[in-house]
């Protein structure tokens, strides 16, 4: 594919995306037994060289919007780069987006029809926002749990509705991809809570398991509830540019979510999880500890937004002080429930962590106390701060920091140790170092 | 006092109880819609043309609510009116039988335009149901938490959803003429925004391209940046917790927040002016504009951010502690304000489901409040969620929206609905910023990169679109300066020492508890009432700015706030024939409300073959 540059002629080019063969596909998760991408490779044809556009659908179920509010938020690409074809090699995303979208009316339904009857002039992926209701439950009496469109047929007074559930069966089997954003759409996420009189499910749970996109892809998912924008948008331009040959296969795990955001469990990015190490936890809400003994599930939680943050890197939960409630998980929210109580698990590893704190934290706090001096101080034998009196080094910490150092130099060169005169041929005094003699300051004062 | 329908008087202390001798208080007689319905159909089939609707996609029902309009292009009138929302999602349903401490985080969950509100106000139901009160630095935090939200959602609705309705793009073909009149209108506010004429700032207002756009757009995510500082993420936030917020409050935290803040007091300079100029440039060309979306001035609000010494959560103070609020709760009857009591607004409010697709429940368990005020059958702490999903039938049940109705009136909700009763109650505790005098409000903006300026929002003489929009334009720098001053004073707190931000709570295993949270969202009034029976909630009841706004028609026959405001609007846009009518004044009628959800609008044209179906959208990324 080309690049455009400013001067013509003087373009770039990468090599063309290999999009026909054996890697055709992006890479379900290894374990996965059938390489869904090899049943599919007639259809991916069509997908070869790069694409100068590719329509979105974007379908909200039972949704509460706050999927499109995230994507709106993001910012690594931001939304109306997408859509106004301005990310130099990727394609424009040409969006229909039944909240979104502003030129409504004809020309935008029947561009669903189109796809539905596959007459567009370019792939289509869908996106699913919410989650899908079971609509025979509400057909049994005459009505419905959500819907958008009409069937198109009799009195505009008494038209009956096209359930959104209808429209993902309809666009999902000619869909280059179909995307589930939000834990709604991948879980069935809070309206399929215990008690929910809707029967609500995911896309996966509709589509079922052998459901392919044309390129031969399961459903995409992207949970989160509400999902971070920007894990979103990247996933679209990741996969966009691994088709235009720029980019490498997005790896995807074992439930289809994009592996180098969500494989990692959201505690081992945590911000606080050196507390947690050192054993100290937060026993009230505000505290700077970690929270694992006030409701957060982090370690058993798959995310990533403690190092992402929650929009341009701002936020994240427990960077600001929340416990994890593990909305991004297959089993929010009863799994999780009842928020603001101490997950079982975290008594066992939280004692655990507390005995081992306990030990290591004072070790710590002895070489924290040396690290904090310049080795002038420790040379002159004073802290000139005029804020306050930092404790001089016990004899007990000058032991310990005696060891500490053989260990740390082992095997290597202590700075200060080579002779001076090596060092500074012409004979230029270092102050505070006798001629002849190692740096005194590096000599450990037992 | 402050009753006409419902059969409550006061006594000589002011409180509220049933008139004697009335028996069967609360009953009512449906009023039958199949009437004005059949006149309706049958003004339709005489034109012989509906049966030959070209029914291409343009009559498709999308987003959760449905607009269905019956329109008479001869007159430019409005013949009747049809709000309906096409989503239901059994929140309530799925509340019930929890532990009370999911309704937070599940609540929140309702709404994904201010999903942080919902999540505020189910813990303020929970404290008020268990007695727990936050410590001021957790209310603060919190107010400036809503502050921020209403900081995004504000320049979202102007600039990027109802913005474009008033843009050079849009207008040049609704009404060139007008187009034409802005090229050659000077824009007074020129030395506040920028531009020299009417034309070239709306020209800046089209969509994806204009720069008004784009800023709003950015705007929209400094706000939300500050907002995740302190709620951790956005649209659902994590750090709401019962008794205060969970959040580590540090010097970077009110550092960061403050540099994304002082933003907004250009901005709120630049946006009242823009929105004023537009108001009475529209008003100009055509008086008949103060006609679009009006209705009568009957407003609620259950006011918001609340004093942090006096806050106490509990029901029996809430009509203290509920007018020393940044914004004054109260209610708006005919243009007059007849109550700022939350008791009053509480006990107000029933919820009525003829027309809906539920069903009717029997019980009335709470004969009284807590504070022992008389309290309807109809009134959330004794509704029930049945839901029974059926088909459409205006006559009938069209909607799985219901219809709240305060002393049996039609009021709405929304963001100026704060500007207009706090301005007129003249209860605004002392502040820094914002001052009452009963017929305007005074914001003072610092001076930031534009010198200080003193807003002035007055009460206006007409309730329509415009006022809607302009009151809105001026809550930016109501809301900024609201946040600066809370931010103040959780400075001052640290410098006091006053550093906690949450109190430890218990949920009873036993006995009876209820709560109710009275609280803004973004376009008003939001209430969540509570009943937790032995430590499981057995009811769960929210109630909405939208819910409010987008209800049908009551039992007693009125229409719902934008039922009536759609039927009030002349049809101004100038078209070639019924094929190229768009429908823009009927949109920017139901857009000045910032419908919170997707919504169509479906309008018959009468007397031809033509359906009208637009997109009124709550949100904008998509352009094309
Ligand atoms: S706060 Fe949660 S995620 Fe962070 S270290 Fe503690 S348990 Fe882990
Ligand atoms: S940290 Fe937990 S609660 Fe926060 S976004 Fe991730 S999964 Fe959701």
């Amino acid at each position: 594919m080309t690049i455009e540059t400013a001067t013509k002629g003087d373009s770039i080019t990468a090599p063309a995306g290999n999009i026909s063969d054996e890697s055709t596909g992006l890479t379900p998760h290894k374990e996965h037994t059938e390489q869904p991408g090899h049943q599919e490779g007639a259809q991916i044809a069509q997908f070869k060289g790069p694409l100068e556009k590719v329509y979105a659908f974007w379908l909200a179920g039972m949704s509460c919007d706050g999927c499109s509010i995230a994507v709106l938020g993001a910012t690594a690409p931001p939304v109306e780069a997408l859509l106004g074809g301005t990310i130099p090699g990727l394609p424009k995303v040409i969006l229909a987006h039944p909240v979104l979208s502003v030129e409504a009316g004809k020309d935008f339904v029947a561009m669903y029809h189109k796809a539905w009857e596959g007459k567009l002039d370019a792939p289509y992926v869908i996106i699913y926002e919410g989650s899908l209701a079971d609509e025979t439950l509400a057909a049994a009496t005459g009505g419905y749990w959500s819907c958008m469109g009409t069937s198109g047929i009799g009195d505009p007074y008494e038209d009956s509705v096209v359930t959104t559930a209808e429209w993902c069966k309809r666009l999902a089997p000619g869909a280059a991809a179909s995307i589930a954003i939000g834990t709604c759409a991948t879980w069935g996420g809070i309206p399929s809570a215990y008690g929910n009189p809707t029967g609500a499910m995911s896309m996966m749970d509709f589509l079922g398991k052998d459901y392919r996109s044309t390129l031969g892809l399961p459903v995409i998912n992207i949970p989160g509830c509400s999902p971070v924008g920007d894990n979103f948008t990247e996933t679209v331009a990741t996969v966009l540019m691994f088709l235009q040959g720029m980019g490498p296969l997005p790896e995807f795990d074992e439930l289809g979510r994009p592996a180098w955001l969500f494989k990692e469990t959201v505690h081992r990015q945590c911000n606080r999880a050196g507390y947690y190490e050192e054993g100290t936890f937060a026993s009230e809400y505000g505290q700077k500890e970690c929270l694992v003994e006030i409701g957060c599930w982090g370690p058993v939680v798959q995310c990533n937004i403690t190092s992402r943050g929650a929009i341009n890197h701002m936020g994240g939960c427990m960077n600001t002080g929340a416990i994890c409630i593990g909305c991004t998980m297959p089993g929010f929210p009863d799994k999780f429930a009842p928020f603001y109580s101490a997950a079982p698990g975290s008594d066992v590893s939280g004692a655990a962590s507390r005995m081992v704190g306990s030990f290591i934290r004072p070790l710590r706090r002895i070489t924290q106390r040396s690290q904090n001096r310049e080795t002038r101080w420790d040379r002159n034998g004073e802290v000139p701060s005029g804020w306050g009196h930092p404790s001089e080094p016990s004899t007990s910490d000058k032991i310990a920091h005696y060891f500490y150092e053989k260990l740390q130099f082992s095997g290597s060169v202590k700075p200060g140790r080579t002779k001076p005169e090596a060092k500074y041929k012409g004979n230029y005094e270092v102050p505070g170092v006798v001629a002849g003699e190692s740096d005194p300051s590096q000599k450990p004062t037992p | 006092m402050c009753f006409k329908n419902l059969p409550i008087e006061f006594d000589s202390q002011g409180k509220a109880q049933l008139k004697e001798g009335v028996s069967n208080p609360y009953t009512y007689q449906v009023k039958s819609l199949h009437a004005e319905e059949d006149q309706l159909r049958t003004l339709l089939a005489k034109n012989g043309h509906i049966k030959s609707v070209d029914f291409d996609p343009v009559t498709r029902v999308a987003g959760a609510l449905a607009f269905h309009t019956v329109a008479d292009l001869k007159e430019g009138k409005i013949l009747s009116a049809n709000s309906m929302a096409t989503l239901f999602r059994g929140y309530e349903v799925i509340l019930k039988g929890r532990d009370p401490r999911d309704a937070i985080f599940i609540s929140s969950r309702a709404c994904g335009v201010c999903g942080g509100v919902h999540a505020t106000v189910a813990a303020h139901a929970m404290e008020m149901a268990f007695d727990i009160k936050p410590p001021p630095l957790g209310i603060v935090v919190r107010n400036m938490m809503l502050a921020l939200e209403y900081l995004y959602d504000h320049p979202l609705h102007l600039f990027l959803l109802a913005g474009p309705d008033y843009s050079q793009a849009i207008v040049e073909q609704s009404n060139p003429e007008i187009m034409e009149k802005a090229w050659r209108t000077p824009a007074p506010g020129a030395n506040i925004h920028g531009y020299a004429n009417m034309g070239k700032l709306m020209e800046d207002m089209n969509p994806l391209t204009g720069s008004l756009y784009l800023e709003a757009l950015h705007m929209t995510r400094v706000a939300r940046e500050a907002y995740v500082l302190l709620g951790a993420k956005y649209p659902h936030p994590e750090t709401i917790v019962p008794g205060g917020v969970s959040v580590t409050i540090t010097l970077q935290t009110f550092n960061e927040v403050y540099a994304r803040l002082i933003k907004f007091f250009d901005y709120s300079k630049k946006a009242a002016a823009i929105w004023d100029d537009l108001t009475n440039f529209f008003y100009d060309a055509n008086s008949r504009y103060q006609e679009v979306g009006s209705r009568p001035m009957n407003i609620i609000d259950t006011g918001v951010w609340d004093d942090p010494y006096a806050y106490d959560a509990s029901y029996k103070n809430c009509n203290e502690w509920g007018e020393r609020r940044w914004a004054t709760p109260g209610v708006i009857i005919q243009g007059d304000l007849v109550t700022t009591r939350l008791q009053d607004i509480n006990i107000g409010v029933e919820e009525f489901v003829d027309h809906s697709f539920y069903e009717q429940w029997n019980s009335h368990r709470f004969k009284t409040d807590p504070a022992g005020n008389p309290l309807s059958p109809y009134h959330a702490w004794n509704k029930e969620t049945i839901p029974k999903p059926q088909g459409q039938n205006w006559k009938e049940r069209y909607t799985w929206d219901t219809a709240p109705r305060w002393d049996r009136m039609s009021v709405e909700a929304g963001a100026y609905a704060r500007l207009l009763i706090t301005a007129m109650a003249k209860k605004l505790p002392h502040n820094r910023f914002i001052e009452s005098t009963g017929t305007s409000l005074k914001i003072q903006l610092p001076r930031a990169t534009k010198p200080a300026l003193e807003l002035e929002w007055h009460v206006p003489k007409t309730w329509n679109a415009f006022e809607r929009n302009r009151a809105r334009a001026y809550a930016i720098g109501y809301t900024a300066m609201v946040c600066m001053d809370n931010w103040q004073h959780g400075m001052d707190m640290l410098k006091s020492g006053e550093t906690a931000v949450s109190t430890k709570f218990e949920i009873p295993k036993k006995g009876t508890h209820i709560g109710a949270g009275f609280w803004g969202a973004g376009r008003g009034f939001l209430t969540h009432h509570l009943v937790a029976d032995n430590g499981v909630i057995s009811n769960y009841q929210i109630n909405t700015p939208s819910t409010i706004n987008a209800s049908p028609r009551d039992p007693f026959g009125t229409p719902g706030p934008y039922e009536q405001a759609v039927m009030n609007t002349p049809i101004l846009e100038k078209y070639s024939g019924p094929e190229n009518f768009k429908g823009i004044d009927v949109l920017r009628a139901i857009r000045s409300f910032d419908p919170c959800m997707p919504c169509t609008t479906h309008i018959h044209v009468d007397g031809s073959d033509r359906v009208v179906s637009r997109e009124v959208n709550t949100c904008a990324c998509g352009v094309d």
